[in-house]
Protein backbone atom coordinates (compact mmCIF):
# COMPACT_ATOMS: atom_id res chain seq x y z
CA UNK A 1 0.00 0.00 0.00
CA UNK A 2 2.02 2.72 -1.16
CA UNK A 3 -0.78 5.10 -2.43
CA UNK A 4 0.75 7.88 -0.12
CA UNK A 5 4.43 9.06 0.21
CA UNK A 6 4.79 9.32 3.42
CA UNK A 7 4.06 5.33 3.73
CA UNK A 8 6.59 4.93 1.10
CA UNK A 9 9.26 6.82 3.17
CA UNK A 10 8.20 5.20 6.83
CA UNK A 11 9.04 1.54 5.71
CA UNK A 12 12.77 2.73 5.60
CA UNK A 13 15.61 1.28 8.28
CA UNK A 14 17.56 3.64 9.61
CA UNK A 15 18.49 4.19 12.97
CA UNK A 16 15.18 6.87 13.32
CA UNK A 17 12.75 3.91 11.81
CA UNK A 18 13.76 1.55 14.12
CA UNK A 19 13.27 3.79 17.42
CA UNK A 20 10.52 2.95 19.42
CA UNK A 21 7.22 4.27 18.18
CA UNK A 22 6.14 5.16 21.60
CA UNK A 23 9.67 7.20 22.01
CA UNK A 24 9.12 9.30 18.43
CA UNK A 25 5.33 10.22 19.72
CA UNK A 26 6.57 11.30 22.99
CA UNK A 27 9.53 13.47 21.71
CA UNK A 28 7.79 14.88 19.09
CA UNK A 29 4.80 15.89 21.52
CA UNK A 30 7.61 17.69 23.71
CA UNK A 31 8.96 19.40 20.36
CA UNK A 32 5.65 20.54 19.56
CA UNK A 33 4.32 21.68 23.16
CA UNK A 34 8.18 23.49 23.53
CA UNK A 35 7.31 25.33 20.02
CA UNK A 36 3.93 26.46 21.04
CA UNK A 37 4.95 27.98 24.14
CA UNK A 38 8.14 29.74 22.43
CA UNK A 39 7.70 33.74 21.99
CA UNK A 40 7.96 35.15 19.17
CA UNK A 41 11.65 36.88 19.67
CA UNK A 42 13.11 34.37 20.96
CA UNK A 43 14.41 33.14 17.68
CA UNK A 44 17.60 31.13 18.99
CA UNK A 45 15.65 28.35 20.01
CA UNK A 46 13.68 28.60 16.82
CA UNK A 47 16.84 27.86 14.91
CA UNK A 48 17.77 24.93 17.32
CA UNK A 49 14.75 23.65 16.81
CA UNK A 50 15.02 23.47 13.13
CA UNK A 51 18.72 22.29 13.46
CA UNK A 52 16.89 19.05 15.54
CA UNK A 53 14.25 18.60 12.70
CA UNK A 54 17.18 19.07 9.88
CA UNK A 55 19.03 16.40 11.61
CA UNK A 56 16.31 14.21 12.34
CA UNK A 57 15.69 13.92 8.40
CA UNK A 58 18.75 13.76 7.38
CA UNK A 59 19.72 10.85 9.75
CA UNK A 60 16.80 8.95 8.50
CA UNK A 61 17.39 9.19 5.06
CA UNK A 62 14.56 11.06 3.99
CA UNK A 63 14.49 13.40 0.86
CA UNK A 64 14.70 16.75 2.55
CA UNK A 65 13.96 18.96 -0.05
CA UNK A 66 11.03 16.65 -0.69
CA UNK A 67 9.86 16.67 2.57
CA UNK A 68 10.25 20.65 2.89
CA UNK A 69 7.75 20.90 -0.13
CA UNK A 70 5.37 18.83 1.14
CA UNK A 71 5.19 20.96 4.66
CA UNK A 72 5.37 24.48 2.88
CA UNK A 73 1.17 22.84 1.81
CA UNK A 74 0.54 24.96 5.23
CA UNK A 75 2.00 27.94 3.87
CA UNK A 76 -0.94 29.50 1.85
CA UNK A 77 -2.95 29.48 5.40
CA UNK A 78 -0.21 30.70 7.85
CA UNK A 79 0.88 33.17 5.52
CA UNK A 80 -2.12 34.77 5.45
CA UNK A 81 -2.59 35.38 8.77
CA UNK A 82 1.03 36.16 8.91
CA UNK A 83 0.26 39.13 6.49
CA UNK A 84 -2.95 40.66 8.37
CA UNK A 85 -0.66 40.21 12.02
CA UNK A 86 2.03 41.55 10.14
CA UNK A 87 0.09 44.77 8.48
CA UNK A 88 -1.61 44.76 12.25
CA UNK A 89 2.01 46.24 13.34
CA UNK A 90 3.38 43.02 14.95
CA UNK A 91 6.17 41.63 12.52
CA UNK A 92 7.68 39.90 15.01
CA UNK A 93 4.70 37.78 15.96
CA UNK A 94 3.69 37.58 11.85
CA UNK A 95 7.43 35.45 11.32
CA UNK A 96 7.18 33.59 14.47
CA UNK A 97 3.53 32.50 13.19
CA UNK A 98 4.72 31.13 9.67
CA UNK A 99 8.15 29.61 11.17
CA UNK A 100 6.47 27.95 14.12
CA UNK A 101 3.44 26.42 12.11
CA UNK A 102 6.17 25.44 9.36
CA UNK A 103 8.17 23.69 11.80
CA UNK A 104 5.44 21.85 13.48
CA UNK A 105 4.30 20.68 9.99
CA UNK A 106 8.29 19.18 9.64
CA UNK A 107 8.06 17.51 13.02
CA UNK A 108 4.72 15.72 12.13
CA UNK A 109 5.55 14.52 9.04
CA UNK A 110 9.20 13.06 10.38
CA UNK A 111 6.83 11.05 12.71
CA UNK A 112 4.91 9.64 10.02
CA UNK A 113 8.04 9.35 7.97
CA UNK A 114 9.96 7.17 9.78
CA UNK A 115 6.88 5.14 11.57
CA UNK A 116 4.75 3.12 9.30
CA UNK A 117 0.56 3.71 10.73
CA UNK A 118 -0.39 0.55 12.34
CA UNK A 119 2.82 0.88 14.59
CA UNK A 120 2.47 4.31 15.10
CA UNK A 121 -1.35 3.07 15.91
CA UNK A 122 -0.18 0.44 18.06
CA UNK A 123 2.00 3.10 20.16
CA UNK A 124 -0.77 4.94 20.34
CA UNK A 125 -2.64 2.49 22.22
CA UNK A 126 -0.23 1.73 24.24
CA UNK A 127 0.06 5.49 25.27
CA UNK A 128 -3.56 4.69 26.40
CA UNK A 129 -6.00 5.57 22.96
CA UNK A 130 -9.04 4.13 23.91
CA UNK A 131 -8.71 0.51 21.54
CA UNK A 132 -12.54 1.58 19.51
CA UNK A 133 -10.82 4.53 17.90
CA UNK A 134 -7.21 2.69 16.69
CA UNK A 135 -9.42 0.21 15.54
CA UNK A 136 -12.14 2.86 13.62
CA UNK A 137 -8.56 4.57 12.30
CA UNK A 138 -6.78 1.15 11.04
CA UNK A 139 -10.08 0.06 9.51
CA UNK A 140 -10.30 3.59 7.51
CA UNK A 141 -6.80 3.78 6.10
CA UNK A 142 -7.04 0.06 5.01
CA UNK A 143 -10.51 1.24 2.81
CA UNK A 144 -9.82 4.89 2.14
CA UNK A 145 -7.89 4.23 -1.03
CA UNK A 146 -10.26 1.42 -1.58
CA UNK A 147 -13.12 3.79 -1.75
CA UNK A 148 -11.14 6.74 -3.01
CA UNK A 149 -11.01 4.68 -5.87
CA UNK A 150 -14.13 3.47 -6.55
CA UNK A 151 -15.02 7.23 -6.39
CA UNK A 152 -13.16 7.83 -8.83
CA UNK A 153 -14.66 5.70 -11.02
CA UNK A 154 -18.37 6.59 -10.13
CA UNK A 155 -17.12 10.08 -11.41
CA UNK A 156 -15.40 8.79 -14.44
CA UNK A 157 -18.53 6.90 -15.13
CA UNK A 158 -21.17 10.20 -14.59
CA UNK A 159 -18.21 12.09 -17.00
CA UNK A 160 -18.86 9.27 -19.73
CA UNK A 161 -22.85 9.54 -19.65
CA UNK A 162 -23.24 13.49 -19.45
CA UNK A 163 -20.03 14.92 -20.07
CA UNK A 164 -19.82 18.65 -18.29
CA UNK A 165 -23.05 19.83 -20.23
CA UNK A 166 -27.01 19.38 -18.63
CA UNK A 167 -28.25 21.78 -16.53
CA UNK A 168 -26.51 22.73 -12.83
CA UNK A 169 -29.77 21.53 -11.02
CA UNK A 170 -29.31 18.00 -12.79
CA UNK A 171 -25.94 17.67 -12.18
CA UNK A 172 -26.41 18.39 -8.61
CA UNK A 173 -29.03 15.81 -8.21
CA UNK A 174 -26.28 13.18 -10.43
CA UNK A 175 -23.83 13.82 -7.81
CA UNK A 176 -25.95 13.00 -5.16
CA UNK A 177 -27.22 9.83 -6.95
CA UNK A 178 -23.36 8.73 -6.96
CA UNK A 179 -22.55 9.77 -3.45
CA UNK A 180 -25.80 7.33 -2.15
CA UNK A 181 -24.46 4.94 -4.18
CA UNK A 182 -20.66 5.25 -2.61
CA UNK A 183 -22.62 4.91 0.45
CA UNK A 184 -24.78 2.25 0.10
CA UNK A 185 -21.38 0.10 -1.65
CA UNK A 186 -19.58 0.61 0.98
CA UNK A 187 -22.23 -0.13 4.03
CA UNK A 188 -22.51 -3.57 1.94
CA UNK A 189 -18.17 -3.89 1.62
CA UNK A 190 -18.18 -3.11 5.26
CA UNK A 191 -20.36 -5.82 5.94
CA UNK A 192 -18.82 -8.67 3.76
CA UNK A 193 -15.31 -7.25 5.02
CA UNK A 194 -16.23 -8.26 8.44
CA UNK A 195 -17.93 -11.88 8.04
CA UNK A 196 -14.62 -11.84 6.13
CA UNK A 197 -12.42 -11.33 8.89
CA UNK A 198 -14.47 -13.53 11.39
CA UNK A 199 -13.73 -16.52 9.14
CA UNK A 200 -10.14 -15.73 9.37
CA UNK A 201 -10.35 -15.83 13.31
CA UNK A 202 -10.34 -12.12 13.81
CA UNK A 203 -10.47 -11.50 17.16
CA UNK A 204 -11.50 -7.99 17.93
CA UNK A 205 -7.20 -6.30 17.70
CA UNK A 206 -4.61 -6.24 14.95
CA UNK A 207 -1.77 -7.09 16.27
CA UNK A 208 2.02 -6.15 14.88
CA UNK A 209 4.22 -8.83 13.54
CA UNK A 210 7.34 -7.78 15.81
CA UNK A 211 6.48 -6.41 18.93
CA UNK A 212 7.36 -3.10 20.45
CA UNK A 213 10.04 -3.12 22.58
CA UNK A 214 11.24 0.07 24.41
CA UNK A 215 14.73 -0.91 24.97
CA UNK A 216 17.49 2.11 26.54
CA UNK A 217 18.69 3.38 23.51
CA UNK A 218 15.20 4.37 23.32
CA UNK A 219 15.03 5.77 26.64
CA UNK A 220 18.33 7.56 26.13
CA UNK A 221 16.67 9.13 22.88
CA UNK A 222 13.98 10.02 24.33
CA UNK A 223 15.95 11.83 27.14
CA UNK A 224 18.55 13.68 25.44
CA UNK A 225 16.30 15.28 22.76
CA UNK A 226 13.40 15.98 25.30
CA UNK A 227 16.13 17.76 27.59
CA UNK A 228 18.06 19.62 24.51
CA UNK A 229 14.58 20.79 23.15
CA UNK A 230 13.72 22.09 26.97
CA UNK A 231 17.13 23.59 27.73
CA UNK A 232 17.01 25.43 24.44
CA UNK A 233 13.83 26.58 25.55
CA UNK A 234 14.41 27.87 28.85
CA UNK A 235 17.80 28.82 28.33
CA UNK B 1 -11.62 24.93 8.93
CA UNK B 2 -8.82 22.86 10.38
CA UNK B 3 -6.60 24.98 12.93
CA UNK B 4 -3.00 24.16 12.36
CA UNK B 5 -0.73 24.06 15.42
CA UNK B 6 0.56 28.23 16.91
CA UNK B 7 -2.38 29.64 15.89
CA UNK B 8 -4.10 29.05 19.12
CA UNK B 9 -3.03 30.22 22.38
CA UNK B 10 -1.77 27.26 24.77
CA UNK B 11 -4.76 27.66 27.16
CA UNK B 12 -6.92 27.13 24.13
CA UNK B 13 -5.77 24.42 22.87
CA UNK B 14 -4.79 22.94 26.32
CA UNK B 15 -8.67 23.21 27.31
CA UNK B 16 -10.14 21.93 24.05
CA UNK B 17 -7.76 18.94 24.13
CA UNK B 18 -8.26 18.54 28.16
CA UNK B 19 -12.67 18.90 26.95
CA UNK B 20 -12.60 16.94 23.73
CA UNK B 21 -10.76 13.88 25.49
CA UNK B 22 -13.32 13.88 27.76
CA UNK B 23 -16.31 14.51 25.39
CA UNK B 24 -15.00 11.37 23.48
CA UNK B 25 -14.28 9.22 26.27
CA UNK B 26 -18.10 10.08 27.26
CA UNK B 27 -19.19 8.88 23.68
CA UNK B 28 -17.01 5.34 23.70
CA UNK B 29 -18.45 4.80 26.63
CA UNK B 30 -21.69 5.70 25.88
CA UNK B 31 -21.71 4.05 22.07
CA UNK B 32 -19.91 1.14 23.60
CA UNK B 33 -23.47 0.11 24.84
CA UNK B 34 -25.31 -0.60 21.65
CA UNK B 35 -22.44 -0.51 19.44
CA UNK B 36 -20.92 -4.09 19.38
CA UNK B 37 -17.16 -5.20 17.99
CA UNK B 38 -19.36 -6.09 14.37
CA UNK B 39 -20.06 -2.66 13.70
CA UNK B 40 -16.50 -1.44 14.39
CA UNK B 41 -15.49 -2.24 10.63
CA UNK B 42 -18.89 -0.75 9.21
CA UNK B 43 -17.38 3.08 10.95
CA UNK B 44 -14.29 2.82 9.69
CA UNK B 45 -15.58 1.87 5.65
CA UNK B 46 -17.81 4.71 6.66
CA UNK B 47 -15.01 6.75 7.57
CA UNK B 48 -13.31 6.07 4.54
CA UNK B 49 -16.83 7.20 2.22
CA UNK B 50 -16.78 10.36 4.17
CA UNK B 51 -13.16 10.74 3.21
CA UNK B 52 -13.43 9.55 -0.56
CA UNK B 53 -17.24 11.58 -0.70
CA UNK B 54 -14.94 15.18 -1.05
CA UNK B 55 -13.60 13.56 -4.46
CA UNK B 56 -17.66 14.19 -5.70
CA UNK B 57 -17.73 17.59 -6.73
CA UNK B 58 -21.35 19.18 -6.42
CA UNK B 59 -21.67 22.46 -8.98
CA UNK B 60 -22.82 25.05 -7.02
CA UNK B 61 -22.93 27.72 -9.89
CA UNK B 62 -20.84 30.42 -10.62
CA UNK B 63 -17.95 27.47 -11.92
CA UNK B 64 -17.38 27.29 -8.23
CA UNK B 65 -17.86 23.64 -6.80
CA UNK B 66 -18.74 22.05 -3.11
CA UNK B 67 -18.63 18.71 -1.40
CA UNK B 68 -19.83 16.95 1.53
CA UNK B 69 -18.39 17.61 4.63
CA UNK B 70 -20.44 14.71 6.04
CA UNK B 71 -21.33 14.88 9.78
CA UNK B 72 -25.05 15.74 9.73
CA UNK B 73 -25.17 12.78 6.95
CA UNK B 74 -23.36 10.38 8.86
CA UNK B 75 -25.54 11.32 12.17
CA UNK B 76 -28.71 10.44 10.66
CA UNK B 77 -27.99 7.46 8.88
CA UNK B 78 -25.13 5.72 11.81
CA UNK B 79 -26.19 7.50 14.79
CA UNK B 80 -25.04 10.63 16.64
CA UNK B 81 -22.63 8.73 19.14
CA UNK B 82 -20.69 6.51 16.13
CA UNK B 83 -20.90 9.83 14.02
CA UNK B 84 -18.98 11.64 16.84
CA UNK B 85 -16.41 8.73 16.64
CA UNK B 86 -15.75 8.15 12.75
CA UNK B 87 -15.30 12.25 12.37
CA UNK B 88 -12.80 12.46 15.57
CA UNK B 89 -10.98 9.53 13.63
CA UNK B 90 -11.11 10.83 10.33
CA UNK B 91 -9.66 14.57 12.19
CA UNK B 92 -6.71 12.57 13.38
CA UNK B 93 -5.81 10.64 10.27
CA UNK B 94 -6.01 14.55 8.40
CA UNK B 95 -3.63 15.92 11.61
CA UNK B 96 -1.19 12.93 11.12
CA UNK B 97 -0.77 11.56 7.60
CA UNK B 98 -2.58 14.35 5.67
CA UNK B 99 -1.15 17.24 8.19
CA UNK B 100 -3.92 18.61 7.52
CA UNK B 101 -4.89 20.73 10.90
CA UNK B 102 -2.47 20.52 13.93
CA UNK B 103 -1.64 17.75 16.76
CA UNK B 104 -1.96 19.90 19.28
CA UNK B 105 -4.80 21.93 18.26
CA UNK B 106 -6.44 18.14 17.10
CA UNK B 107 -9.03 18.75 20.27
CA UNK B 108 -10.16 22.04 19.07
CA UNK B 109 -10.85 20.77 15.34
CA UNK B 110 -12.62 17.89 17.06
CA UNK B 111 -14.30 19.67 19.04
CA UNK B 112 -15.16 22.18 16.33
CA UNK B 113 -16.40 19.42 14.06
CA UNK B 114 -16.43 16.08 15.25
CA UNK B 115 -18.15 16.98 19.04
CA UNK B 116 -20.22 20.67 18.27
CA UNK B 117 -20.68 20.28 14.69
CA UNK B 118 -22.19 16.67 14.54
CA UNK B 119 -24.53 17.40 17.87
CA UNK B 120 -25.35 20.34 15.71
CA UNK B 121 -26.44 18.70 12.78
CA UNK B 122 -27.88 15.84 14.62
CA UNK B 123 -30.41 17.81 16.66
CA UNK B 124 -33.02 18.84 14.21
CA UNK B 125 -33.22 15.25 12.94
CA UNK B 126 -33.65 14.49 16.79
CA UNK B 127 -36.71 17.10 17.26
CA UNK B 128 -37.42 18.21 13.96
CA UNK B 129 -36.95 14.77 12.52
CA UNK B 130 -40.26 12.89 13.01
CA UNK B 131 -42.45 15.57 11.75
CA UNK B 132 -40.64 17.32 8.82
CA UNK B 133 -38.04 15.21 7.73
CA UNK B 134 -36.61 17.18 5.00
CA UNK B 135 -35.78 20.55 6.41
CA UNK B 136 -34.56 18.80 9.50
CA UNK B 137 -31.95 17.33 7.68
CA UNK B 138 -31.38 20.66 5.53
CA UNK B 139 -31.21 22.44 8.47
CA UNK B 140 -28.67 19.65 10.30
CA UNK B 141 -26.32 20.29 7.50
CA UNK B 142 -26.71 23.63 7.32
CA UNK B 143 -25.86 24.02 11.38
CA UNK B 144 -23.05 21.79 11.33
CA UNK B 145 -20.84 23.66 9.27
CA UNK B 146 -22.02 26.80 10.53
CA UNK B 147 -21.63 25.55 14.50
CA UNK B 148 -17.75 24.05 13.53
CA UNK B 149 -16.97 27.59 11.19
CA UNK B 150 -17.80 29.83 13.87
CA UNK B 151 -16.51 28.07 16.95
CA UNK B 152 -12.89 27.55 14.79
CA UNK B 153 -13.02 31.88 14.04
CA UNK B 154 -14.17 32.42 17.88
CA UNK B 155 -10.95 30.43 19.31
CA UNK B 156 -8.58 32.08 16.66
CA UNK B 157 -10.10 35.85 17.82
CA UNK B 158 -9.54 34.55 21.60
CA UNK B 159 -6.27 33.21 20.98
CA UNK B 160 -4.95 36.90 20.22
CA UNK B 161 -5.17 36.23 16.21
CA UNK B 162 -5.51 39.73 14.57
CA UNK B 163 -8.35 39.76 12.39
CA UNK B 164 -9.71 43.23 10.62
CA UNK B 165 -13.39 43.39 11.09
CA UNK B 166 -13.52 43.13 7.59
CA UNK B 167 -12.34 40.04 7.04
CA UNK B 168 -14.31 38.20 9.99
CA UNK B 169 -17.60 39.75 8.44
CA UNK B 170 -15.99 37.73 4.74
CA UNK B 171 -15.40 34.33 6.50
CA UNK B 172 -18.74 34.45 8.07
CA UNK B 173 -20.65 35.36 4.98
CA UNK B 174 -17.94 32.31 3.56
CA UNK B 175 -19.14 29.42 6.39
CA UNK B 176 -23.17 30.14 5.93
CA UNK B 177 -22.50 29.92 1.78
CA UNK B 178 -20.48 26.68 3.10
CA UNK B 179 -23.51 25.58 5.64
CA UNK B 180 -25.75 26.23 2.86
CA UNK B 181 -24.43 23.83 0.19
CA UNK B 182 -23.76 21.60 2.84
CA UNK B 183 -27.23 21.67 3.85
CA UNK B 184 -28.77 20.69 0.03
CA UNK B 185 -26.31 17.78 -0.45
CA UNK B 186 -27.04 16.56 2.78
CA UNK B 187 -30.66 16.37 2.12
CA UNK B 188 -30.20 15.08 -1.70
CA UNK B 189 -27.97 12.24 -0.83
CA UNK B 190 -30.34 11.44 2.23
CA UNK B 191 -33.40 11.37 -0.74
CA UNK B 192 -31.28 9.31 -2.95
CA UNK B 193 -30.24 7.50 -0.05
CA UNK B 194 -34.24 6.59 0.25
CA UNK B 195 -35.12 5.49 -3.05
CA UNK B 196 -31.66 2.81 -2.64
CA UNK B 197 -32.79 1.66 0.68
CA UNK B 198 -35.01 3.35 3.38
CA UNK B 199 -33.44 1.38 5.93
CA UNK B 200 -29.93 3.37 5.65
CA UNK B 201 -31.99 6.66 7.39
CA UNK B 202 -32.66 6.21 11.00
CA UNK B 203 -36.08 6.68 12.15
CA UNK B 204 -36.18 9.51 14.40
CA UNK B 205 -36.85 8.38 17.85
CA UNK B 206 -39.18 9.95 20.41
CA UNK B 207 -37.46 12.12 22.52
CA UNK B 208 -35.04 9.50 25.17
CA UNK B 209 -31.48 10.58 26.51
CA UNK B 210 -31.86 13.80 27.23
CA UNK B 211 -28.44 14.20 27.60
CA UNK B 212 -27.85 14.46 24.25
CA UNK B 213 -30.32 16.69 23.93
CA UNK B 214 -28.72 18.74 26.25
CA UNK B 215 -25.49 19.03 25.42
CA UNK B 216 -26.92 19.42 21.34
CA UNK B 217 -28.40 22.98 22.40
CA UNK B 218 -24.98 24.08 24.11
CA UNK B 219 -23.57 23.74 21.46
CA UNK B 220 -25.94 25.07 19.05
CA UNK B 221 -26.65 28.49 21.54
CA UNK B 222 -22.59 28.14 21.63
CA UNK B 223 -22.64 28.49 17.87
CA UNK B 224 -24.81 31.22 17.53
CA UNK B 225 -23.34 33.28 20.52
CA UNK B 226 -20.32 33.17 18.85
CA UNK B 227 -21.51 34.02 15.52
CA UNK B 228 -23.30 37.09 16.93
CA UNK B 229 -20.65 38.50 19.21
CA UNK B 230 -18.11 37.31 16.03
CA UNK B 231 -20.27 39.27 13.44
CA UNK B 232 -21.14 41.83 16.35
CA UNK B 233 -17.45 42.85 17.32
CA UNK B 234 -14.36 40.83 16.73
CA UNK B 235 -12.76 43.20 18.86
CA UNK B 236 -14.99 42.14 21.69
CA UNK B 237 -13.82 38.27 21.51
CA UNK B 238 -10.13 39.96 21.50
CA UNK B 239 -10.80 41.76 25.12
CA UNK B 240 -12.33 38.69 26.72
CA UNK B 241 -8.96 36.89 25.56
CA UNK B 242 -6.98 39.46 27.00
CA UNK B 243 -9.17 40.20 30.09
CA UNK B 244 -8.72 36.21 30.87
CA UNK B 245 -5.29 36.63 30.36
CA UNK B 246 -4.91 34.34 27.12
CA UNK B 247 -4.00 36.28 24.78
CA UNK B 248 -0.97 39.26 25.42
CA UNK B 249 -1.58 42.43 27.34
CA UNK B 250 -4.08 41.58 30.40
CA UNK B 251 -6.26 44.62 30.90
CA UNK B 252 -5.97 44.06 34.95
CA UNK B 253 -5.19 41.71 37.86
CA UNK B 254 -6.90 38.33 38.25
CA UNK B 255 -5.69 35.57 40.90
CA UNK B 256 -3.89 34.26 37.84
CA UNK B 257 -2.99 36.70 35.90
CA UNK B 258 -0.12 36.05 33.24
CA UNK B 259 -0.48 32.79 34.30
CA UNK B 260 1.91 33.51 37.33
CA UNK B 261 1.81 30.64 40.25
CA UNK B 262 4.19 30.19 42.62
CA UNK B 263 8.04 31.86 43.03
CA UNK B 264 9.13 30.63 40.20
CA UNK B 265 12.53 32.77 38.43
CA UNK B 266 11.36 32.27 35.08
CA UNK B 267 8.74 33.90 33.86
CA UNK B 268 8.02 30.96 31.23
CA UNK B 269 8.17 28.28 34.12
CA UNK B 270 5.86 30.26 35.88
CA UNK B 271 3.37 30.38 33.31
CA UNK B 272 3.51 26.69 32.31
CA UNK B 273 3.24 25.52 35.54
CA UNK B 274 -0.12 28.01 36.22
CA UNK B 275 -1.24 26.56 32.66
CA UNK B 276 -0.64 23.02 33.56
CA UNK B 277 -2.64 23.42 36.81
CA UNK B 278 -5.51 24.81 34.73
CA UNK B 279 -5.34 22.35 32.66
CA UNK B 280 -5.43 19.60 35.22
CA UNK B 281 -7.94 20.98 37.01
CA UNK B 282 -10.43 21.26 33.73
CA UNK B 283 -9.43 17.46 33.05
CA UNK B 284 -10.26 16.85 36.97
CA UNK B 285 -13.79 18.52 36.54
CA UNK B 286 -14.13 16.20 33.08
CA UNK B 287 -13.56 13.19 34.65
CA UNK B 288 -15.51 14.00 37.61
CA UNK B 289 -18.30 14.74 35.16
CA UNK B 290 -18.27 12.01 33.30
CA UNK B 291 -18.31 9.83 36.42
CA UNK B 292 -21.48 11.24 37.62
CA UNK B 293 -23.19 10.74 34.13
CA UNK B 294 -22.17 7.16 33.86
CA UNK B 295 -23.23 6.47 37.59
CA UNK B 296 -26.88 7.67 36.91
CA UNK B 297 -27.15 6.24 34.25
CA UNK B 298 -26.07 2.66 35.58
CA UNK B 299 -27.95 3.19 38.79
Amino acid sequence: MHHVLVDHWSQGRSPLHTRDPRAKILVLLVFLIVLATTTANAYVTLVIDAAVLMSGILLAGLPPIGLLVRAAGILPFSATFGAITWMAGDGWRAAALIEKSYLSTVAVLLLVGTTPLPRLLGAMEALGTPRVLVLLAQFLYRYLFVISEQAQHLRVAAACRAGSGGRRQSRFKAAAGALAVLFARSYYRAEGIHRAMLARGFGGRFSLLNPMRFGALDAVFTGAIAALLILARVQ
Amino acid sequence: MHIPDNFLATPVWGTLDAVSAGAVGVTIRRAGRDLPDTRIPLLGVMGAFVFAAQMINFPVGAGTSGHLVGGALLACTIGPAPAVLVMTTILAIQAFVFQDGGVLALGANVFNMAVAGVLAGYLPFRLLGASRRGLAIFTGGFLSVLVSGSLALCELLISGVRMPRALVFTSLGLFAMNALIEGAITISVVQALDKLNPGFVQKPAAARGRILVVLGCVALLLGAAGFLIASGSPDAIQNLGQTLGISARPAFQTPMANYAAGNFESAWLRRATAGLTGLLLICGLCAAGARMIARRRSA
